[in-house]
């Protein structure tokens, strides 16, 4: 459904993009993940064609961005990261206006109207004037404008910033609901927010895309950076003695040792769990008591931070100047 | 056509929406109004020709601040993103907003109707001349807005735009004037008459005031007119780049 390939930006000297590819296939969400400045809003930028491509390709349902940039745009419903309300509108008026420019007429006209009303729930509020309304109500606004128009493609900038906990569950459920029939894009750069709205992720780090592919997959790699905690009613010796003849596991370190117990750290060269499964029976083997194995949890945040550490570590290795940090206003 | 609509729709809502339209409007229509009749009686003619004399002046003042909020709110609060994500093309987002001042601009000018009235009821003045001091006002309006836009559109802050529309206005203003005309002939032979026929904005105006309608006139008011906006349509585009 979107299609990028080989995109770069340069805002005069400063790539704010450097040569980012990537694919979303219908009904799917793509979470776009990277700090602040990364570049994420100017890729969205781009896709939405606000901006032109210095370089590469974006194609959206088969059509390039620069060739038909109208086409694209009636296909794509977008919420910028400044949320584009005019505050002097009511909201009725501000959502048929929005409507109304994106070609819907009369009866289609009413017919989405009530239908994103309805999705984003803010029924009661249709006759405030936009700058009333709390923050979450700003944000729904936002959303409804953007999906008026029954766009096949949804792109969200930030669709959670600022917004209270319950708030920012009740969005993401939304986007949720939205991707069964929808091809979402989203950014943040708040891990968890990923996790729990989408699989498949993109981390972009300035301007370059550091890391693709399901959020599993990315967390398994940062668990084999990890060491394996173990916690057995066993004789201390014995323990290490056993640990070291199993094959992958390497560095063992005892850890602490009380009441016979004993709690031990050990690093595994390739797959985790042959290596572990080798513990267990090992210790089922001896008659210890398991009270703990396993790798300590692994948040987004480590991910992210090993990912991005490598990314750098490799940038450094190549020689290249790493990129100015961007702000999008 | 249709999207020229719903833009000129919010836009000339947008002008109405908040009291600053209304407050325009009043100051307008005291300031030219109140000028012309303080001198009105004194003078014992009964015409407009001090009425429309001043506004290429007074519109220095009045019309960058009718054009200044055009595309610079919209880039400060954000919106700038929605319009130029909508299926439409820039021109007629230009097309939307520049009518709707324009429109706002007629309205006010329109409040000055009871001017004619009244002098029509105490004395006999000269329709046509009047007629074309209207027309003529429109036309200048046309320009100056069509300016305005253009800036609007290079600044987020609508203080920068309304000055610097009034600055780029005031050079056409005084490019037309007869001292500035004779002054530039005395330096280069042939520059002055330049500035006055195809720059300034004086000879033109004063033509069309007089009653006459020749073309050229109006055709210097709508050339600078859509040079503007062509200029405005093609900086949005550039911005993308």
């Amino acid at each position: 459904m979107i299609r990028v390939e080989n995109l770069s930006k340069e805002y005069g000297p400063v790539r704010a993009l450097d040569d980012v590819s990537f694919e979303v296939g219908r009904q799917q969400i793509l979470g776009f993940l990277g700090p602040n400045g990364a570049g994420k809003s100017t890729a969205m930028k781009i896709i939405t064609t606000y901006l032109a491509p210095t370089s590469g390709k974006v194609l959206v349902d088969g059509i390039d961005v620069t060739e038909d940039p109208i086409a694209v745009r009636r296909r794509i419903g977008y919420l910028p990261e400044t949320n584009p309300l005019y505050m002097d509108m009511r909201v009725d008026e501000y959502l048929r206006f929005c409507g109304q420019a994106r070609g819907l007429r009369g009866e289609e006209l009413r017919r989405r109207f009530d239908f994103v009303v309805e999705a984003t729930r803010i029924g009661h509020m249709l006759k405030k004037e936009i700058n009333q309304l709390s923050k979450g109500f700003k944000q729904r606004t936002g959303l409804a404008q953007a999906l008026i128009h029954d766009p096949p493609v949804l792109i969200l900038d930030e669709p959670t910033s600022g917004l209270d906990p319950l708030q920012i569950i009740e969005i993401r459920k939304l986007i949720q609901d939205l991707a069964r029939e929808k091809t979402i894009i989203f950014s943040t750069h708040i891990l968890s927010e990923i996790s729990s709205t989408t699989n498949n992720v993109i981390i972009i780090n300035q301007g370059k895309a550091i890391a693709r592919g399901q959020i599993n997959e990315l967390t398994r790699d940062a668990y084999r950076e990890l060491p394996v905690r173990a916690s057995l009613v066993a004789p201390r010796d014995a323990v290490e003695a056993q640990l070291q003849q199993i094959s992958g596991v390497d560095h063992v370190s005892v850890l602490g040792e009380s009441d016979g117990q004993v709690s031990v750290e050990f690093r595994v060269q390739g797959d985790i769990g042959p290596a572990q499964r080798a513990v267990g029976e090992a210790a089922l083997a001896n008659g210890w008591t398991v009270l703990e194995l396993g790798t300590p949890e692994v948040t987004l945040e480590d991910v992210f931070i090993a990912i991005v550490q490598n990314s750098d570590k490799a940038k450094i290795h190549d020689g290249q100047p790493a990129a100015a940090e961007v702000t999008h206003g | 056509m249709a999207n020229i609509g719903i833009i000129f729709r919010r836009e000339f809502r947008a002008y109405f929406d908040s009291s600053i339209a209304y407050i325009f409007m009043i100051v307008f229509l005291l300031f030219t109004a109140g000028i012309f009749m303080s001198g009105f009686f004194l003078q014992g003619a009964a015409d407009m020709r001090s009425f429309f004399g001043n506004l290429p002046l007074f519109n220095l003042f009045f019309l960058p601040a009718v054009t200044m909020r055009l595309w610079a709110e919209d880039k400060r609060i954000g919106t700038m993103e929605l319009l130029m994500t909508f299926p439409m093309k820039a021109h007629e987002i230009v097309a939307g907003k520049y009518l709707a001042a324009l429109a706002f601009y007629a309205i006010s000018l329109a409040g000055t109707i009871t001017l004619p009235i009244m002098i029509a009821a105490i004395g006999n003045p000269d329709l046509g001349a009047i007629a074309g001091g209207y027309i003529g006002s429109l036309l200048l309006g046309a320009f100056y807005l069509a300016v305005g836009i253009f800036v609007s559109g290079l600044f987020k802050d609508q203080i920068a735009a309304f000055v610097v529309a009034l600055m780029i206005c005031l050079f056409f203003f005084f490019a037309g004037m007869p001292i500035v005309v004779a002054t530039t002939d005395g330096w280069v032979n042939g520059l002055g008459s330049f500035l006055e026929n195809f720059v300034g904005i004086t000879a033109h105006f004063e033509d069309i005031q007089r009653g006459v309608l020749d073309m050229r006139n109006v055709l210097y008011f709508l050339t600078m007119t859509g040079l503007f906006l062509v200029l405005n349509t093609l900086s949005l585009e550039g911005r993308k780049y």
